[in-house]
């Protein structure tokens, strides 16, 4: 009989942590499926895919009758040891070599650390010797490493799609230039990715001396340009200073996300976040305004939702609320009278632009203003003077110089290519038939070009038709270099040469300039000649190389001036969008936060790393706001939904049907879609994978447009989302507090909900195991620093060889992801339009008396004298018991042989399409070679079956002990001294929230001191599970004269008067 | 009504019984005897390409293992060496002997010289050389007196409950670091290898893993 566990109720007046509108529903279905692990028909085949049990059994019953019964002798197949013939300097089999590198970014280029086995990059992490991210990565680096051993990329050099060689593609080039020199290279035009080389930069001037003619055009689909030249136009761009700021209003600005902050701005961001500042400093406070719900906005202590459009409103609504407050304004007085009344129906939260003018201006010289990267010009400009205004230019809004010289704008170019003045065109990187905007038709521009060259890492869209497709090197693979956003000069070293002959953006250009060493290292111990201007410069340039960068190259920030806009520039520019009527919706194009503007699509884990809010996978939605959801008549359904409806978002004459998803949190009157989705021309991780959103957007519109219009269509999409495979039910397993609260009792986690009747000591039935390790192991999460950026999810991944297991599967609820970012929404009550956000990283607790260790009947999880909770997954017979037994829900199942065994569907005939896996020894087995070679040796490979979970990277750990030891040799000095090394999650994450390490008080470690910290707490301690992670309570700090301010992060008043552990 | 059974059929089910007993226990002696590792995989001795005697090399000569299984002390894996360490000496030394043929061919060529795996662990068991021979374990203890053979041979069965029994009582093996590359060590007269493993795993603070962590990760 299956035992009905009453878990303490949800307290009745206390404040609800939700998981998704669906689970507000409460129907009886809902919670039946919440009792089970996996919603029904998990653990079943589906019929619909035409693959039922019973023919399944059928296709196994006669396979096995084919299948030969072979026995291999007594002795195990004969295995070869295969050593180099001339001896290889610095490799030893099997020990990891580190080298530097960089990885080139929109904004700036990202230090890094790659790990290399065997001559083969396996895993990529920050750099921790560079002083501004100091090892910080994000999930576009940690997953790029996929990229580069991506079985889909381009292979072959393509002429006119026939396949050819390098040899040819010389002649070619030779010929191009030969035509080229005689007319001083009019007709020549390059089409490159927004990248700050300094290297690039000089071979771009090396070509222009050699064509002065040619054109060079930078377009990224998620950059400004626009707005780039005319707030660059002095050569200075404005670099906020988040960790001098102690009010941050942003404005649409996913600053902790995707949007220009990078990693930097996280750590920063973290470090002023804590309750306890040094030195008299102030717990920073955030307001965030914005149309969806983003990291920043999840971080936010007071949050406005604004339609995207009505940013440029709200800005000058802020702008005259300042200017009443304060007098001598010369910066906003001509918005003071300049701009006309504006004629919106705008209209924000009683008291949210006035509270927080008022907050501002209390913290002048130490406020800060900030506009999304993507928002027109003038609103901009606009915020810019806000800053003037505060006095906070040149404390918290520095400027740094601008290194690449301005290019032409796609629409240039565009309008060159139709007044046919492009006879040859370069496309380096970049994919511009399926991104560039749609009112340019760039398929057919780019079609009536003579002749065009595309360097791409894919065949994609914009190959098709190019006269020469050139595969391209990944960054791994070819000398390149960059700078990091404070300027220094970064290395960009290759880890292999390149898989499959590929040619690097330096390379292409190097030969068209003619130059006579065209190597790509060459040209970057060029570039650092000039840079550098060493003494000793073999010293020097082996020291960069292996830093990573060069010491002392960062460049200061300066005070700047008010950008110099031309005159009444923001008083004819600001763009006040009215959104008249009840169906005017604005549509905006977000950028997306696994494959950012459609470059990383054909990454598996990317598409199936849940994005970071709405925990989609593998697919785009619309999102709208849930009052949206009602005026269509779309309800949530019940819990565990696998069809969402289907809408039609049109702009004028275009339109595109797309699945909805209601989003709570979200502005009304618009509909946010990532872009980056629905290529036609991938692999099979890319195809049918969400929707083409590019053909809404077009040069005018880039980032939002006004005028939509949204109905159903009556049609169901099935979207995968793992939002609801985990949920809070009432415990306290987020806990948060206000700067005050935690102010009057720093330990009030301690005391939440269950934890404030622990007995002094917990008895229990079975005896501990025995921790008489010298080290032991535990972590401490702080959820007050956590962004949930999902760059941990990714490292994770790339470090344990953990599989993706398709889009079917995740809808079955078996993604495979040892640690996951469990998003919370909170609000007093369950219809709140404007609920918080809260997000805890969960990973196996490593508990002490672990409910799993105890039901395994093979005994393959153990508990190890250093506290770790270990599996051995060749015991493991896959009972699952375990699983069922964690209350975490932490632990995950092979449940086909996702590493071996194709996860795409497969055509069988008479079933159709059937996904791979469930066809198992139907499909070749094997992975493909370059796959393989990803691989992290130092973990096992696991196969159908097996159990896993977070094990503390156990690999990591014994290095270490294995190192100590050899350290020690004839001594007893075996401890591994505290913070020796890190475990993956802890290295990736930007934000320093993760901090393992050896929990013993007289090691000295980060760990051991964090977690005394009061915010302490652990998850269901009443369960006596005694876990080894400590929680620090998140804090925020709100502003108490802002409306609703009162509601933030209290938690239940009648918990509020338990007394404190200890007190009298 | 008569009898149809026979008589003899009264004894069957104790008969059968019995015979079920002997026969399982002579299946379970027989696999346990004929189907572990300590029969299938020691006095493994296959064919080399090159028919390399470590008795020649390491006791006439007097080379160290280290010369050519060079990592053995900084790498879990410890090499066979490379043609090149092979050329060191036998450019010229023995240079027209045709034993040596493959490795002269594969030194001109490039390829590789392909020798058989003897002693393997399965790939999720993850071994360290480094940590065992800067720790006082001898080659000897795995690899028996290798010094001595002509052709390799399995000395050792290599399996976990033979790895836990030195893990479990590591003072059976352990000895004075210098001596770790002298496979012909025995303790010295009037004492014996418990004593002074004891005294080393004491002084040396030895506790090798014996959690499931420590190989399988």
């Amino acid at each position: 009989m299956k035992t009905i566990f009453h878990h303490p109720p949800e307290p009745a007046g206390g404040k609800k942590y939700w998981r998704s509108l669906e689970e507000l529903s409460e129907t009886p279905e809902f919670r039946s499926l919440l009792e089970r692990e996996f919603p029904r028909g998990a653990a079943e085949f589906n019929d619909e895919d035409g693959l039922s049990r019973r023919s399944f059994l059928k296709l196994m019953g006669a396979s096995t009758a084919l299948a030969g019964l072979g026995l291999s002798g007594c002795h195990r197949p004969v295995m070869h040891l295969v050593p180099f013939t001339k001896s290889v300097e610095w490799a030893i089999p099997g020990a990891p070599l580190f080298y530097a590198t960089s990885m080139p970014g929109r904004r700036c280029a990202l230090p890094l650390v790659v790990t290399t086995y065997d001559g083969r990059p396996t895993k990529v992490d920050g750099n921790p010797l560079h002083p501004v991210t100091k090892g910080a990565s994000d999930v576009f680096a940690q997953a790029s490493i996929l990229n580069l051993y991506d079985p889909d990329r381009s292979r072959y050099f393509l002429e006119n799609g026939e396949q050819a060689d390098a040899a040819r593609f010389n002649l070619s080039l030779d010929k191009i230039r030969g035509n080229l020199a005689a007319n001083g290279g009019a007709g020549i035009a390059f089409l490159v990715e927004q990248d700050n080389s300094p290297t690039r930069e000089r071979l771009r001037g090396e070509v222009l001396k050699k064509f002065p003619q040619a054109t060079w055009c930078v377009y990224e689909p998620l950059g400004n340009d626009d707005a780039a030249r005319i707030l660059e136009a002095g050569g200075t761009r404005l670099s906020p200073q988040i960790d001098k700021a102690d009010v941050i209003l942003a404005l649409d600005c996913d600053f902790l996300g995707c949007d220009d902050g990078g990693v930097e701005a996280s750590r920063a961001f973290a470090a002023r976040r804590q309750p306890d500042q040094p030195a008299g400093g102030r717990m920073n406070r955030l307001y965030v305004v914005e149309n969806r719900y983003t990291l920043t906005g999840g971080v936010a202590d007071h949050r406005l939702r604004c339609p995207a459009s009505q940013i440029a409103a709200f800005a000058l609504a802020l702008a005259k609320e300042i200017a009443k407050r304060t007098t001598g304004n010369a910066a906003l007085d001509p918005f003071d009278g300049g701009i006309a009344k504006p004629q919106v129906n705008a209209s924000f939260v009683e008291g949210w632009v006035e509270r927080t003018a008022e907050d501002l201006i209390d913290a002048r010289g130490r406020g800060l203003v900030m506009a999304g990267p993507r928002q027109p010009a003038a609103v901009h400009l606009l915020v810019q003077s806000i800053n003037k205004a505060l006095g906070n230019l040149g404390s918290t809004v520095m400027g740094m110089p601008v290194t690449e010289n301005p290019g032409v704008t796609i629409g240039e170019l565009a309008r060159d290519i139709a007044d046919k003045k492009v006879n040859t065109l370069f496309i380096l990187g970049g994919n511009p038939v399926y991104n560039a905007p749609s009112d340019l038709e760039w398929e057919k521009l780019q079609k009536s070009i003579p002749v065009v060259v595309r360097v791409g890492i894919y065949v994609d869209e914009t190959s098709a038709g190019c006269s020469w497709h050139v595969p391209a090197a990944h960054y791994l693979e070819a000398w390149g270099d960059g700078r990091a956003s404070d300027g220094s000069y970064l290395s960009g070293q290759p880890m292999i040469l390149p898989l499959f002959d590929g040619w690097s953006d330096l390379d292409i250009l190097a030969r068209l300039a003619g130059l006579p060493k065209p190597a790509g290292s060459e040209l970057v111990r060029e570039t650092f000649r000039s840079i550098a201007k060493a003494a000793d410069f073999d010293a020097e340039w082996n020291k960069f190389l292996h830093d990573g960068f060069l010491e002392g190259s960062a460049v200061a920030a300066t005070a700047p001036q008010a950008v110099a806009a031309p005159a009444g520039y923001v008083r004819d520019n600001l763009n006040l969008t009215s959104m008249t009527g009840e169906d005017a919706y604005e549509v905006v194009f977000t950028s997306s936060a696994s494959v950012d503007d459609g470059r990383y699509a054909n990454n598996s884990w990317l598409q199936e790393l849940p994005d970071p809010i709405t925990k989609l996978t593998w697919d785009n939605a619309a999102l709208i706001s849930p009052a949206t959801a009602k005026k269509l008549g779309i309800t949530p359904k019940t819990f565990g939904q696998k069809d969402f409806p289907v809408i039609e978002v049109a702009l004028e004459n275009r339109k595109i049907e797309i699945a909805a998803l209601v989003a709570p949190g979200h502005a009304d009157h618009s509909v946010s879609i990532p872009l980056g989705y629905g290529r036609t021309a991938t692999g099979w991780v890319g195809a049918n994978a969400g929707v083409d959103v590019y053909p809404l957007r077009t040069s005018a519109t880039p980032y939002f447009a006004a005028g939509a219009t949204i109905r159903l269509t009556g049609n169901v999409h099935s979207l995968a989302i793992t939002q609801d495979h985990n949920n809070m039910e009432g415990r306290a397993l987020v806990r948060e507090a206000t700067l005050d609260q935690y102010q009057k009792n720093p330990e009030f986690a301690k005391t939440m909900w269950m934890d404030a009747d622990l007995p002094a000591t917990n008895p229990t039935l079975y005896s501990h195991p025995p921790m008489t390790g010298l080290n032991q192991w535990g972590m401490v999460i702080d959820l007050n620093k956590c962004t949930g950026c999902n760059a941990c999810v990714v490292a994770c991944q790339a470090e344990n060889n953990i599989p993706i297991v398709g889009k079917e599967q995740v809808i079955n609820g078996r993604e495979m992801h040892w640690i996951r970012n469990d998003r919370y929404f909170a609000s007093w009550d369950k219809q709140d339009d404007d609920p918080e956000m809260v997000m805890e990283p969960m990973l196996c607790q490593q508990c002490e008396n672990a409910p799993c260790e105890t039901v395994c009947p093979v005994n393959a999880t153990v508990h190890s004298e250093e506290g770790l909770n270990v599996m051995a997954y060749n015991r493991c017979i896959g009972t699952r018991y375990c699983s069922n037994n964690c209350p975490f829900k932490v632990r995950r199942f092979n449940f086909f042989d996702y590493q071996q065994r194709p996860v795409a569907p497969q055509k069988v005939p008479l079933f159709g399409e059937v996904s791979g896996l469930k066809l198992g020894p139907l499909t070749e087995k094997g992975s493909p070679d370059t796959l393989k070679m990803q691989k992290n040796p130092n973990v096992t490979v696991r196969m159908r079956g097996i159990m896993e979970k977070c094990t503390f990277c156990v690999q990591r750990i014994e290095t270490a002990k294995i190192a100590q030891r050899v350290k020690a040799g004839p001594s007893p000095d075996v401890r591994v001294p505290a913070d020796a090394f890190q475990v993956a999650c802890q290295q990736a994450c930007p934000a320093e929230a993760i901090v393992f390490g050896d929990i013993l008080e007289d090691s000295g470690s980060k760990v051991s001191k964090l977690r005394k910290d009061p915010r302490g707490y652990t998850l269901l301690a009443y369960l006596n599970v005694n876990s080894r992670i400590t929680y620090l309570a998140k804090i925020r700090n709100p502003n108490m004269k802002m409306p609703g301010a009162d509601k933030i992060a209290e938690f239940d008043a009648a918990q509020q008067e338990k007394k404190p552990k200890g007190a009298p | 009504m008569a009898n149809f059974f026979p008589r003899w059929s009264n004894w069957l089910p104790i008969k059968l019984l019995v015979c079920a007993f002997v026969v399982s226990n002579i299946l379970t002696g027989f696999v346990w005897y004929y189907f572990t590792p300590k029969y299938t995989r020691v006095g493994y001795q296959p064919i080399q390409p090159v028919p390399f005697p470590h008795s020649l090399h390491v006791t006439q000569l007097g080379m160290d293992c280290r010369y050519c299984h060079s990592f053995v002390e900084v790498a879990a894996h410890s090499n066979v060496p490379n043609t090149q360490t092979c050329m060191n000496c036998h450019s010229q030394v023995q240079k027209d002997n045709p034993k040596l043929l493959p490795v002269r061919q594969s030194w001109t060529s490039g390829q590789p010289v392909e020798w058989v795996q003897i002693h393997k662990t399965p790939d999720y068991a993850y071994f360290n050389h480094s940590v065992h021979v800067n720790r006082g374990i001898s080659c000897f203890s795995c690899h028996g007196d290798i010094n001595k053979m002509d052709v390799v041979t399995e000395r050792q069965p290599l399996s976990m409950s033979w790895c836990l029994s030195c893990h479990r009582a590591p003072e059976e093996h352990l000895r004075p670091e210098a001596q770790v590359f002298n496979l012909d060590w025995t303790p010295p007269a009037g004492q014996n290898q418990r004593d002074i493993g004891l005294a080393l795993k004491k002084a040396w603070n030895v506790n090798p893993p014996e959690n499931c962590a420590g190989c399988h990760r």
